[in-house]
């Protein structure tokens, strides 16, 4: 029996099989690390909501301060929704017969509160404060994006660890006078301004696991 | 992270399972709760109405929500005023335990307790709360709770509504009332509650055939006797242990199961520093070793029926020496007591005497509930005789006149019921079947009875032979007031609506009376509309807890003399008796009290302060009596009294006197839950009981005491769950320990500390401990640190209860602590020396010591477990992948592991409750992760950034953790030590502050201050 | 069934009309018997049950969690890491063998450096099964490689499991390629013999075209000094790695500067034994007493006596420091070792690895099979005891007393160990069918003569 010879054309694999085995891993490990990134899972989640509320009518064109109805924002750690009161207190007047007000009247009407769906959703061992962050002149704008222009509310950034912990280090990039806080359209006047107002307010954010983790 | 996330759908807000489960009727009530507002109720009623629906929706909004499942948000209709989402809030409210209330305060997230703290503003809490008051917080969300009212009918019990009880009650009650209440007992827990009383006193006009009957398994029925004996009149001595020299206890745990134990801890601990001119002696003669004999500086161990004879002795010994005045009466002849011949009896009796004389006036001699009511008359004649009064013992007076014992109360009634002569029985917040006597039989009694109504927390024994059970709303869920106990009026009020379809006691019986007021709010503000007229002053009582100015004014009682009292023949024995003589006595569970927290789980697996033992009852023996009788620890032997016989593991405690059994009541429940047991439940909830009921002991002769007891081994053992010296330690580790031992808790005497103040610095000699690298982390901003006082510490386990409560920790059963798998974040370390029969105890509390070079730190391979810039070790449960290196690298072992997911019952729907009781600022660790103390870094966060936001600087003392928060004698102090005027920096600059295994160079950031005993010199 | 026609087709005179012909007959025939004898099947079926019996432990484990081990507090790691120590320290006689003996120019580890090479594959294996299972969310292992991830962690290269991580998988992979890089001129001899396409394509392919040329075997002696040159340092460092698990933890009985050279001799010492408990079984069931010859594993057992000494030494002078260091703590740990409640696992380590292998000094004994595998067998029970006593008796008793606890394994502890004897040796087994258990060429290069 002929001994067993590989053809010739079996030279060329060992090349290809070295050339998969050294960029496989490479390639993989990019997947991974963009592909499961919260980056492209998570931005852009717009989840509909019982009431076709639109951030871009109420806080863009009417300008209400995102305070009005997120009242708790400074002094809790949670932004609290706004209470069907709050929406009635315009709505009893405006728009009463509308049909996509329809769940909020319910709501007025039996007590039952209007269930909407959480946008930007932390995982429950995260603990974010916005108080502490709103005090300290970080605009709703740095996390939310601008709400003003949504018709329909989503994620606009990533909200990764990595994506924290890059503000932590250098906050002077996001600091804004703590008056313009709600104001999207903001923009520094100088590139150093940020600056000033990191050492004028002794602002050190810490990075310690137990700053965000408890 | 939190193991409660993995529910499917999350659900909406609800308070009960039914609700949960969409019942429509229910769901009915509910939408009616947000209709109507009262507007004559106070506004705080009002958001609690409001916080209450809102709390179980947010906390499941706490447990819920990850990226692949929707999670809700549910706004509120309508915003209570003053109340901010997430941001908690704090109610001030009473618990009635042991007679009188203590006054607590509630922390609330949005609407939902989640945490029980002492009151501050309360005279004797002060912030303080024992272990029981702080566990209450779990047993109102306990699943096992009674949930809806039951019928029985032919021993078949069937679910029905709070409306057909409330049919049922109206007619079977107006029937009742047409007869003036003949044949109907009552038959209730002693309480102080004026609206109770108030209650009670219109009940009994109209129904002035019935009897009302207050029955407590353990009550200060005795000392009221004893002085009645000594005064003629009910009062209540007031010990100001605060100013005592000596004090002197006569088997009273007064720093433990005593009434006020928590004031009592407090003022005996303001005595015990020794860095001030003097220092206060403590002498206990007891029977079991108890926190208070572990606090003495002497401890005679001695059966509990030979006290009596020792008092006697005393008062002759102490009035020979200061002739008194003829007013106080004859001193009892010296009674012919071999014990009292012996040798150590003879030598400690003398100093103590001596002791006593030369301080009188400024000493305190207190005798224990379980003594019989001339012990107590002595005592009071002994205080008087020695000058105590006013100065160190006041009194005030009780109104109540009743001093017939529990014991024939419990008599009276059986015999009524023999002889046919109850038709009725309403037991209210009661369970006799569990808790009377075992001579008594009650079981076979009740049937004997047409119809018994029950009304309790839980299905009870009782309930379960009942006619009809309704359940019983918690304190938290009901308005009403009770006595603390200077007398002064605390108030409850409510911090959640009732979570079953519960009734509150008072409302109850306004309905039987067909009263006027038909609400408990009502009834309480009607008792004291006197004191409180106008809405304003009703908001500030309410707001603080109490009513100023209601205390009962101290007063000096006139002494009667008394006769010269007799003795049995064994009040009078020797040192030792032999097996049949043996002395028995049955007492309240440092935790689980009479029972009635027995389902409660945080108390249940809450260490013994003494024994270490969770998960069961043993009887204590003497280590050389156990000799005699021939048994071993976790022996299981049959103990019988008079015919009555229970089987019991033993277990061998130092310091138990000779020839003395102990038994703790409050085991061996058959129908309390998952937890106590519950053998007739259906089978998601059935359980074996735990531990064995003592309560079948308890006839004629034996009450909290007697003798004649016989101990037979069965030959068989029983495994006792312990959390220290588990399997018993060998010759080697005996030896092992008594060498470290003096380097671990370091102790001197009063004496000597005053020659060498910082003794404590010298016990272990080590090299410079110089660092190898460059500090990694520079502490500019805080250094947080604790410092923690061993010799206030009694090792009562208030702190274990409050760290379980702030910090989300799970109860994990008997195997596993067996096992070594206990969870509690703090351990209390008990450690005996000296011999057996007398030994010295040091309670060490042992948290992680939050090391500057941490050695779990660099042995993480994921980092979860890294060093913050304030010193704290911080522990990151999301990071965390379980290699438990940092455990094998900890020298103290302080962390804790989950080896399971022990939140996995949660998952069945009836026990989702359980969810409410978690601290949402803290995470719910899964299966898998290390845990460890954090030094409650939540409470540190949350009050920086308040400060930040407010621009303002931290005050020392602002950042309390939850050990520290609730510990009675303020053992410990938390702080910045970067602050050189902060409690805890002046303390660890105290010469006998040292660091627990600092020659390992780990830096603790946890300091100790060393324990210092003022022995008697006569007694060396 | 011990005299099958396969099985005495085994023990028969090697065909073939010179030496080196006889000594590739001798080996060859066992993987070209169409048939073995049913013991193998019947051992190959017991561990693969085996093998079955860990993989349902380690699927109850991942439902229920580790807890059903019996790692407690303040014993927190068990057997799992018993095993891995014990597992890895088998695993060294094999790079000893093929690397330093044959830098040290030992002819006779040809006859057997195959099957030991092997076996520390396999070993390996086995190491490697431990870790990734003990830890509490054994989903989660890979957070101890540096993978960039939207957290912006890294592992902490502080930690010395983390460094195990590497020393292991790097000695894995060496040894794999050592192994298989031997196997070549093997392989390719049993394709040329095949006799049907199957053996034929798949011998051919593993052989990957070797063809005996002087230009591969110029290549093949170089690459395999290179090799031989890289495992060296490996056979040092991995177990050296190991113990730093131990000796860079303050723990008392852990914290000891002398664990490296402790541990190497250690594993050197239970590898060795281990080869010799499966070479002398092996020989004579497949028929290669005429390869392995007593005298080499003779130079096992001598080999196993001076590692076994230097153990025995490494004992005392642990205590000797321990008194020394003048460290109460440290007095205690091993007082307690010898005679506290864990005195019956030290003794047991001593007598096995200290007592019974001085027994080698008599020549008799050193050359009798029975003895060398009862000794050799006890060898390796006294290595596992070592690592027990080492871990749980250190954590069961350190500083506070209070905190003091007993460990006791659970069933479960039992089964995983077992499943892992399991995988061991149904590779080994699958190893010695199908794959030449001698290393054909190195030996006729040694026997060039002829007759050795």
């Amino acid at each position: 029996m002929t001994p067993f010879v590989f053809p010739r054309w079996a030279n060329k694999t060992v090349h290809i099989a070295g050339a998969v085995m050294g960029i496989a891993p490479l390639y993989l490990i990019g997947l991974v690390w963009y592909g499961l990134s919260p980056k492209t899972l998570d931005v852009g989640y717009a989840p509909q909501q019982p009431i076709p509320y639109s951030h871009a009518l109420h806080a863009g064109e009417l300008g209400i301060d995102c305070r009005y109805c997120h009242s708790t924002v400074e002094e809790a750690g949670t932004a609290a929704l706004p209470s069907t009161e709050t929406c009635m207190n315009c709505h009893a007047r405006v728009k009463v017969n509308s049909p996509k007000l329809a769940p909020l009247r319910e709501s007025w009407a039996k007590g039952t509160p209007v269930e909407w769906v959480k946008v930007h959703d932390l995982p429950d061992y995260v603990y974010f404060n916005h108080s502490a962050h709103v005090r300290r002149g970080i605009g709703c704008v740095s996390c939310h994006g601008r709400i003003d222009q949504m018709p329909v509310v989503y994620q606009h950034e990533p909200l990764s660890m990595s994506w924290c912990l890059d503000c932590h280090r250098e906050p002077e990039k996001n600091l804004r006078p703590v008056s313009e806080i709600t104001n999207m359209a903001w923009h520094p006047v100088s590139s150093s301004e940020g600056w000033q107002l990191r050492k004028m307010h002794h602002i050190n954010p810490s990075t310690d696991c137990s700053t965000c983790h408890r | 992270m939190s193991s409660v996330k993995d529910k499917s759908t999350p659900p909406l807000y609800w308070r009960s399972l039914e609700e949960r489960a969409r019942d429509p009727e229910l769901l009915e009530r509910l939408r009616h709760e947000f209709a109507d507002r009262d507007p004559g109720e106070p506004s705080s009623q009002d958001r609690r109405r409001f916080m209450q629906v809102m709390g179980a929706s947010l906390a499941f909004g706490a447990a819920t929500g990850c990226r692949w499942q929707e999670d809700k948000l549910m706004p509120f209709t309508r915003t209570p005023e003053g109340m901010v989402p997430g941001v908690p809030s704090y109610y001030n409210t009473a618990m009635e335990l042991n007679g009188h209330s203590v006054g607590l305060r509630v922390k609330s997230y949005d609407g939902r307790p989640i945490k029980i703290e002492g009151n501050p503003l309360h005279k004797d809490s002060q912030g303080a709360a024992s272990a029981i008051a702080q566990a209450a917080i779990l047993e109102l969300y306990d699943p096992d709770r009674s949930r809806t009212p039951m019928q029985v009918q032919g021993g078949q019990a069937a679910p029905t509504s709070l409306a057909e009880f409330k049919k049922f009650a109206r007619k079977h009650f107006s029937e009742v009332m047409s007869q003036r209440g003949e044949g109907l007992r009552v038959l209730t827990t002693r309480t102080s509650s004026p609206s109770f009383k108030d209650m009670k006193a219109r009940f009994g006009a109209l129904f002035p055939l019935a009897k009302w009957m207050e029955y407590e398994p353990v009550s200060d029925v005795n000392a009221r006797a004893g002085s009645v004996l000594a005064f003629g009149s009910v009062h209540r001595a007031h010990y100001a242990f605060d100013k005592a020299k000596v004090i002197l206890s006569l088997d009273a745990d007064f720093l433990g199961i005593e009434p006020n134990s928590v004031s009592h801890s407090r003022l005996f601990a303001s005595t015990r520093v020794p860095e001030s001119e003097t220092m206060s002696r403590l002498y206990a003669v007891e029977s079991a070793l108890s926190i208070t004999g572990c606090s003495a500086d002497h401890r005679l161990p001695l059966r509990s029926e030979l006290i009596k004879a020792f008092t006697a002795a005393l008062d002759y010994q102490v009035s020979q020496r200061l002739a008194p005045p003829a007013g106080l009466g004859v001193a009892q002849p010296m009674p012919a007591a071999p014990f009292l011949a012996d040798a150590e009896v003879k030598k400690f009796f003398d100093a103590l005497v001596k002791d006593l004389v030369a301080n009188a006036g400024s000493s305190v001699v207190v005798a224990g509930c379980s003594q019989p009511a001339e012990v107590h008359a002595l005592v009071h004649r002994l205080n008087a005789v020695l000058g105590n009064v006013p100065n160190t013992v006041s009194y005030t007076q009780l109104d109540s006149t009743d001093t017939r014992t529990d014991e024939q109360l419990m008599q009276q009634l059986a015999d009524e019921i023999k002889a046919g002569r109850v038709s009725t029985v309403l037991c209210l917040d009661t369970n006799p079947v569990y808790n009377a006597p075992g001579s008594a039989d009650f079981k076979s009694l009740l049937a004997k009875v047409k119809t018994t109504v029950h009304i309790g927390r839980y299905f009870d024994e009782t309930a379960r032979l009942s006619s009809f059970h309704a359940p019983l709303c918690h304190f938290l869920e009901t308005w009403s007031d009770g006595l603390s106990w200077d007398g002064g009026v605390t108030l409850v009020q409510p911090l959640i609506a009732p979570l079953h379809e519960s009734i509150c006691p008072l409302e109850f019986l306004a309905s039987v009376i067909r009263d006027s007021e038909t609400t408990s709010l009502g009834i309480v503000r009607r008792t004291h509309r006197e004191v409180i007229r106008d809405d304003r002053t009703w908001r500030a009582a309410v707001h603080d807890g109490a009513i100023p100015g209601t205390e009962a004014k101290r007063v000096t009682p006139e002494l009667r003399a008394f006769g010269v009292f007799g003795f049995a023949v064994n009040e009078l024995g020797e040192m030792n008796v032999g097996n049949g003589k043996l002395e028995i006595s049955l007492a309240l569970d440092s935790h689980l009290h009479d029972g009635r927290f027995a389902n409660n789980g945080w108390l249940m697996e809450c260490p013994d302060p003494v024994t270490k033992l969770t998960w069961d009852n043993a009887v204590l023996v003497n280590p050389g009596t156990a000799k005699e009788l021939g048994i071993q620890n976790g022996a299981l032997v049959e103990v019988s009294v008079a015919e009555r016989h229970i089987t019991v593991p033993a277990l061998l405690s130092p310091g138990q006197a000779k020839g003395s059994l102990r038994l703790a009541l409050g085991y061996g429940r058959t129908s309390a839950g998952v937890v106590a047991g519950n053998i007739n439940a259906a089978e998601d909830a059935r359980a074996d009981s735990v531990g064995v009921n003592a309560f079948a002991l308890r006839g004629p002769g034996l009450w909290h005491f007697g003798s004649g007891a016989t101990v037979k081994n069965s030959g068989k053992s029983f495994p006792l769950a312990t959390t220290q010296d588990k399997h018993g330690i060998d010759p080697i580790g005996q030896k092992g320990t008594e060498d470290r031992l003096p380097l671990i808790v370091r102790e001197t005497t009063f004496e000597k500390y005053k020659e060498e103040p910082d003794f404590a610095k010298h016990k272990v000699h080590h090299p410079p401990l110089l660092s190898l690298w460059e500090e990694p982390v520079q502490y500019d901003g805080h250094r947080w640190g604790m410092s923690v006082d061993l010799n206030k510490c009694t090792g009562c386990g208030a702190c274990v209860i409050a760290c379980q409560a702030e910090n989300n920790i799970p109860v994990v059963g008997k195997d596993r602590v067996m096992m070594g798998r206990e969870m509690q974040w703090m351990r209390i370390d008990r450690y005996f020396s000296g011999d057996s029969d007398t030994p010295k105890v040091s309670n060490q509390p042992v948290m992680c010591q939050q090391c500057e070079h941490a050695p779990c730190e660099q042995v993480c391979p994921v980092g979860a477990t890294q060093h913050n810039h304030e010193g704290l070790n911080d522990m990151t449960y999301n990071r965390c992948i379980g290699t438990r290196y940092c455990s094998n690298n900890c020298p103290y072992k302080v962390r804790r592991f989950n080896y399971f997911n022990f939140h996995e019952d949660m998952k069945q729907e009836r026990n989702q409750v359980k969810g409410m009781v978690f601290n949402p600022e803290v995470t719910v660790r899964s299966r898998g992760v290390m845990e460890k103390c954090t030094y409650c870094v939540q409470r540190i966060n949350l009050v920086k950034i308040d400060a930040r936001n407010n621009q303002r600087d931290l005050v020392d003392g602002e950042i309390q953790t939850a050990c520290q928060q609730t510990c009675p004698t303020g053992a410990i102090v938390f702080g910045d030590l970067n602050d050189k005027s902060s409690h805890v920096a002046q303390l660890q600059g105290r010469p006998r502050s040292y660091a627990l295994l600092e020659e390992l160079n780990i830096r603790p950031r946890t300091q100790y201050l060393a324990q210092v005993r003022n022995p008697n010199p006569e007694l060396g | 069934m011990a005299t099958s026609a396969e099985y005495l087709q085994w023990q028969a005179e090697p065909k073939g009309d010179n030496a080196l012909a006889r000594i590739t007959d001798n080996v060859v025939r066992v993987v070209e018997t169409p048939r073995p004898p049913a013991a193998w099947y019947i051992a190959l079926a017991i561990s693969i049950s085996w093998v079955g019996i860990f993989g349902a432990v380690v699927g109850y484990l991942f439902w229920e969690g580790v807890g059903i081990y019996g790692n407690m507090n303040p014993v927190a790691w068990g057997w799992p890491i018993v095993n891995f120590v014990f597992w890895v320290g088998i695993g060294h006689a094999g790079t000893l063998i093929s690397a330093i003996l044959f830098l040290f120019r030992q002819q006779w580890r040809t006859a057997i450096n195959r099957a030991a090479e092997a076996m520390t594959i396999f070993a390996v294996i086995c190491a490697l099964l431990f870790p990734g299972i003990h830890i509490g969310r054994p989903w989660l292992p890979y957070w101890m490689l540096p993978i960039p991830n939207q957290m912006d962690l890294w592992p902490q290269f502080r930690s010395p499991l983390d460094w195990d991580i590497f020393a292991v998988s790097t000695y894995f992979t060496v040894s794999l390629m050592f192994w298989y890089m031997g196997l070549l001129p093997d392989l390719a001899t049993i394709r040329d013999r095949a006799t049907t396409t199957v053996r034929r394509l798949i011998y051919g392919m593993l052989a990957m075209g070797w063809r005996g040329s002087s230009r591969h075997w110029h290549r093949y002696e170089r690459a395999y000094l290179i090799l031989a040159a890289l495992s060296t340092p490996l056979v040092l460092s991995v177990h050296s790695v190991v113990s730093f698990d131990f000796a860079t933890a303050q723990l008392p009985g852990w914290h000891t500067t002398i664990f490296p050279p402790y541990f190497v001799a250690g594993a050197i010492f239970s590898g060795f034994a281990m080869v010799v408990t499966l070479l002398v079984p092996a020989r004579e069931f497949f028929g290669l007493k005429r390869v392995i010859e007593i005298r080499h594993l003779e130079n096992m057992n001598k080999i196993i006596l001076a590692t076994g000494t230097m153990v025995g030494y490494a004992y005392g002078m642990e205590f000797f420091i321990a008194w020394y260091s003048g460290s109460d703590y440290e007095v205690f740990t091993f007082f307690n070792r010898a005679f506290g409640p864990y005195a019956w696992a030290y003794w047991t380590m001593v007598s096995c690895n200290v007592i019974f292998p001085q027994l080698f000094w008599f020549k008799k004994i050193r050359t009798s099979l029975p003895a060398m595998m009862v000794i050799c067998v006890l060898v390796n029970v006294g290595m596992w005891f070592e690592r027990f006593v080492i871990i749980c008796t250190s954590l069961s008793r350190d500083f506070l007393p209070a905190a003091w606890g007993y460990y006791i394994p659970t069933p479960f502890d039992f089964l995983t160990f077992l499943g892992s004897f399991g995988v061991f040796f149904t590779l080994f087994l699958l190893f010695c069918r199908y794959l030449p258990m001698v290393a054909v060429a190195e030996v006729k290069g040694v026997a060039a003569s002829g007759d050795h």
